[in-house]
């Protein structure tokens, strides 16, 4: 039964891809409906599997081995990403309504772009829930794969300029990323001839070089999971993928990054080498630097869902940090993950609802302006740590962290919080600022309320270990609210501050112009390099046939003497007949 | 039980083949068709016998004394029928795809004759067991395929023939100075004999490197290994189907092939490690993979770009023969197919956006997924098989070449390996880009250079079915490697063959 159901997790969404194709060179463009209930039910199969319980699945015959499973973290991740996607695929419905009106009434161009959509957003899918179940390497990385490549239509979708840079900077990276994966996987795997990613965590574990494998599979994810340095596309993408997209993206998928640090890294091991803890140290402060710079770089932005996207960065430069510390201090992973499930759940949900907010925000629906706005910032401050979820989730990583005193790291990660707020403050306010009237559809505003609720409520619907989740004690309240008034108050002063510029702002993607400028230098050198061997290959060949010519002009004239060979063939003959009967004489004599 | 009448069939039914084309006359399409395909299935059925038998331990040997100390000898052994099961099976494919792309043209009779005496040849070097056996045919190989690659008539195609001919037979002569240097120094050396050429090591090592210098240097030509890769990006002027024997089916793989007898079978791979030669060979196939791959991405013509990324993808078979150990022996082996059944996609894909719409550069594709989806599903599907990207037939190569690589702690292939994947990345992911995420002609922009309807679906439906078929099992290659008999498995025991005694 239960294998069962995980086929279905996995086969229903490539049947809905398949029946999309279907009918769509089936039915005629006026009556295409891209976002049927089918196509709406690509993630429930995996979403049910996710409560039904634990499972293990064995094929020989799959690749190079499969091995899946549902354990105690793959089963709330599968629930946080295939409700999200649920969600999200409701929102889309809402979203494209209009475009949809459009195709029908024969726009071609959003014909393409929506069938396009609505046939890789299953794909996409699909990835995402067969990278959260896979237990070994190949799976796990067709899983990765093939999320990272179909979601590339969903970044795109819109065709414009800007979305075709965000599209760029995606791919770019997300094949930067495949490639080092690629490496430190083959690297692990090769060193003692493992096909699960159990045997790589052991690996790494073990090896005299296992810290370099941690650093490859690290970064190679880390583009995923939006490490600082290379997590430029996000704030280039998102602003440009369609709302239901960015939720996706930011919610679930950015999170696969995170979860295959989870599976890969040994944490929570106590015989981790001093390398590997040096590494950790390393981790701790990559992500410490994101969760500041990202949000000290994010609230000068004018777009809302680029200074979101920013928020995205922030919060993950805090889960690298919570990650480094099943390295750097193993004796608290086994009480920290299940707090760090919750975060990453609960920023999937709270984000979701963030970005599908922003849709909502632009087709304000006809509802009293003070009630949409506090739905709007609902999830922002529960993000922040101050209500909800997020209470709960801040006291479940900052619990473990206080029972083995880490109070430095509590203090760094409340400042964080504290750039969080202001981030969705600032977010909040420029969606107020670029908010327009009307437009709003059931299926749009439905989902997104659904999800703030959802968020707001994931400890409740999370099937993590029982009791592994408390709510904080009252008077611990105070130290985990504080960070959202104080937020609140710099994105004010900061706003002050910064009027005499006059709304100038720094621009979306920060490094990627850096690198963009690096990479133009650094290809002239090697253009004219290429150029100049271009040249030599040329020259060599010229030379090479003028050699040729010479020795073939030498050779002709011998032509000559063949003729007069001819000419004299006869007495040449003779001659050679009387010169072996000469020799043959000398031969005979005694 | 020796049955040595089926590799004797198995090589008969295709130059039966040959003599019965050439004996019909040019309009006598239909009884050629016929004929044809009923030789190509008949082969594969012979060598599917073949495979069970060995499967069941048994070789079959034909051989005859040709002079004093020459023996023509054929056998069926793992590796031997592993090429000819890839050779059987993609001329199923390319005889069908060449008979809807040739439908009308001039000079079909000594096409398919030449096409048929190609592959016999292919069949012959599969199954030599010596190494005069595998001249014969690897000389009748270059030969046959002459009149195919000119098969236009044009000046270009004539220029092509003629550099492709200086190659090809240059290096016939180095393969024959080793071969009748190794005749003089051993005799006749089965490629079966299990002590390899070890007895000779210790006086001849000099005389042993330059042999094998000599054998490997001729058949890197036809393997297209850089320097000596030239005549392939010019071959491009052939039609379709031919391009498709070259790179996929015969010519390209007879090198690789030939390379793989040679350090497996002839010089053992123990002897060929001691002589420091395979290292050699893995450093020379690196820079070929790398240069393929660069030059590639210049490219602005959709054959050339896939010539260049032959060249480059053809290498990772010596790679994994140059990474001492079962691994990379299992990649080596498994990429001998994967590459073959990618590789003839790709090419199937490319003849059709050039028969039915004229499309030739690379910058002409924009938008090509709506019009031709089939084709364009199978395109994608090969490139993300040569980028090496799960779960195409491609990944599960790169996979075993990289445990091989760090089994044999050649840290460096690793980097080459990724290195190749990004750059086959960055010349194939433009024009998946342009199939599907740009529109062209058929949103309404533009038109496609020379549109032809050929047939009731996206194209002629001969053009069609080959290349999905191929598409479908390069995916089902790599999707169900763990199957009984899949590439994989049947790589993976040749490799035991070889490195458990």
């Amino acid at each position: 039964m239960m294998t069962m159901l995980l086929a279905l997790a996995l086969l229903w969404p490539l049947a809905v891809a398949g029946w999309t194709l279907w009918v769509a060179c089936r039915t005629p463009a006026e009556r295409q409906n891209y976002f049927s209930t089918l196509w709406l039910s690509a993630a429930w199969p995996a979403l049910l599997l996710a409560y039904v319980g634990e499972a293990e699945w064995t094929i020989d015959a799959w690749m190079l081995g499969g091995e899946w499973s549902l354990n105690t973290l793959s089963r709330p991740w599968l629930a946080f990403t295939a409700l999200l996607w649920s969600l999200a695929a409701f929102h889309a419905r809402g979203y494209f309504a209009a475009e949809q009106a459009k195709a029908q009434s024969g726009d071609q161009g959003a014909q393409q772009r929506l069938l396009r959509l609505a046939l890789l957003w299953p794909l996409t899918l699909l990835g995402n829930v067969l990278l959260i179940i896979a237990q070994d390497i190949a799976s796990f990385y067709l899983g990765f794969a093939l999320m990272t490549f179909a979601a590339y239509a969903l970044v795109v979708h819109s065709g414009t300029e800007e979305a075709k840079l965000g599209g760029r900077a995606y791919l770019l990276l997300a094949v930067v990323g495949e490639g080092l994966i690629l490496g430190g996987f083959l690297w692990a795997a090769g060193e003692v001839n493992t096909l699960t990613l159990q045997g790589v965590r052991e690996t790494i574990l073990e090896a005299e070089q296992g810290a370099w494998m941690a650093t490859l599979l690290c970064l190679g994810l880390g583009v995923k999971a939006g490490v600082i340095g290379l997590h430029v596309w996000l704030p280039l993408a998102h602003p440009v993928a369609p709302a239901p997209a960015s939720a996706v993206l930011s919610g679930a998928m950015i999170k696969a990054g995170l979860l295959g640090w989870i599976k890969v890294l040994p944490l929570g091991d106590e015989l981790v080498s001093a390398s590997l803890a040096q590494f950790g140290h390393f981790m701790l402060i990559a992500g410490l630097a994101a969760a500041f710079g990202a949000a000290l770089y994010g609230v000068f932005q004018r777009h809302p869902k680029a200074i979101l996207a920013y928020s995205s960065i922030s919060q993950m430069g805090m889960m690298t940090t919570l990650v480094a510390m099943g390295l750097v201090a193993p004796e608290v992973w086994p009480l920290l993950w299940p707090g760090l499930v919750l975060f990453a759940a609960h920023h999937a949900l709270a984000k979701g609802a963030l970005f599908m907010g922003t849709s909502i925000s632009e087709h304000l629906p006809r509802w009293p302006l003070p009630a949409v706005w506090a739905l709007l910032a609902l999830p922002g401050i529960s993000l922040a740590g101050a209500i909800g979820a997020g209470l709960i989730s801040k006291w479940g990583v900052k619990s473990p962290l206080y029972e083995m005193h880490h109070e430095s790291l509590i203090k760094l990660l409340s400042w964080a919080a504290v750039g969080t707020a202001a981030l969705v403050s600032v977010a909040l306010w420029r969606q107020w600022q670029q908010r327009h009237q009307g437009g709003s559809n059931p299926a749009q505003w439905g989902a997104w309320l659904v999800a703030i609720a959802a968020a707001l409520l994931t400890p409740l619907w999370l099937p993590l270990p029982a009791g592994s989740i408390e709510i904080p004690p009252l008077k611990e309240w105070l130290g985990i609210i504080w960070p959202l008034p104080v937020g609140i108050l710099f994105a004010a002063l900061g706003w002050l501050l910064t009027r005499p510029l006059k709304g100038k702002t720094l621009p979306a993607g920060d490094l990627w112009w850096l690198y963009a400028g690096i990479v133009r230098v650094a290809l002239v050198p090697i253009r004219l390099f290429a150029n100049y061997c271009a040249a030599l290959k040329t020259a060599s060949v010229l030379a090479a046939q003028k050699t040729e010519e010479r020795f073939m002009r030498r050779l002709t004239p011998l032509l000559a003497s063949e003729s007069w060979l001819r000419h004299h063939a006869s007495g040449l003959m003779m001659g050679l007949a009387v010169l072996l009967a000469a020799l043959m004489m000398w031969e005979g004599q005694p | 039980m020796n049955a040595a009448w089926l590799p004797l069939t198995a090589l008969a039914t295709s130059l039966l083949v040959v003599v019965i084309i050439f004996a019909l006359p040019e309009d006598a399409r239909r009884l050629r068709t016929t004929i044809n395909l009923v030789a190509a299935v008949v082969k594969i059925v012979l060598v599917m016998l073949m495979v069970r038998r060995v499967a069941a331990g048994h070789e079959d040997i034909f051989s005859f004394q040709v002079v004093g100390g020459v023996d023509f000898v054929l056998r069926s052994d793992a590796l031997g029928v592993m090429f000819a099961g890839l050779s059987s099976l993609l001329w199923l494919c390319t005889t069908i795809y060449a008979i809807g792309y040739l439908e009308g043209s001039a000079n079909r009779k000594r096409f398919f004759g030449f096409f048929s005496l190609c592959v016999a040849s292919t069949i012959g070097i599969a199954l030599a067991d010596n190494l005069f056996t595998f001249l014969v045919f690897y000389e009748m190989l270059t030969l046959s395929t002459y009149p195919l690659v000119v098969h236009k008539g044009t000046q270009q195609a004539l220029n092509a023939g003629r550099v492709y001919l200086r190659y090809t037979l240059s290096a016939g002569v180095v393969l024959l100075l080793g071969a009748v240097l190794l005749y003089s120094l051993t005799g006749d050396q089965s490629f079966s004999s299990e002590e390899g050429l070890g007895d000779y090591v210790n006086d001849h090592r000099g005389l042993l490197m330059l042999i094998f210098t000599l054998l490997v240097g001729g058949l890197a030509v036809k393997a297209a290994m850089v320097p000596l890769h030239g005549w392939l990006p010019r071959a491009m002027v052939a039609p379709a189907p031919v391009s498709a024997l070259l790179h996929a089916v015969a010519v390209v793989k007879a090198g690789a092939f030939g390379i793989l007898r040679v350090v497996y079978d002839l010089f053992g791979i123990e002897l060929s490690v001691e002589l420091g030669v395979i290292t050699a060979l893995a450093v020379a196939a690196s820079i070929t993979i790398i240069y393929g791959s660069l030059r590639a991405i210049a490219q602005e013509e959709l054959k050339p770009r896939l010539a260049f990324s032959t060249v480059s993808q053809v290498s990772y078979v010596i790679l994994g023969i140059g990474l001492f150990g079962p691994f990379g022996t299992v990649g080596a082996l498994a990429h001998l197919l994967h590459q073959g059944l990618m590789k003839v996609t790709l090419f199937f894909c490319a003849g059709n956006y050039a028969e039915e719409l004229g499309i030739h550069r690379i910058d002409e594709m924009d938008g090509a997924g709506k019009r031709m989806p089939l084709t364009s599903i199978a395109f994608t599907i090969g490139a993300f098989g040569m980028i090496g990207l799960p779960p195409v037939a491609g990944f599960i190569t790169k996979w075993y070449l990289g445990i091989g690589a760090i089994q044999a702690e050649m840290y460096w292939v690793v980097a080459v390996l990724v290195a190749s994947s990004t750059l086959n990345a960055i010349y194939f992911l433009p024009i998946v880009h342009r199939l599907w995420f740009r529109s062209g002609p058929s949103h309404g922009k533009g038109h496609w250079p020379k549109e032809q309807r050929l047939g009731r679906f996206e194209t002629h439906s001969w053009l069609l079915v080959p290349m999905v078929f191929t598409a479908l099992v390069s995916l089902g290659a790599g999707l169900f490697a763990g199957l009984p008999f899949s590439p994989l498995d049947w790589a993976a025991r040749v490799a035991n063959g070889e490195y458990l005694p």
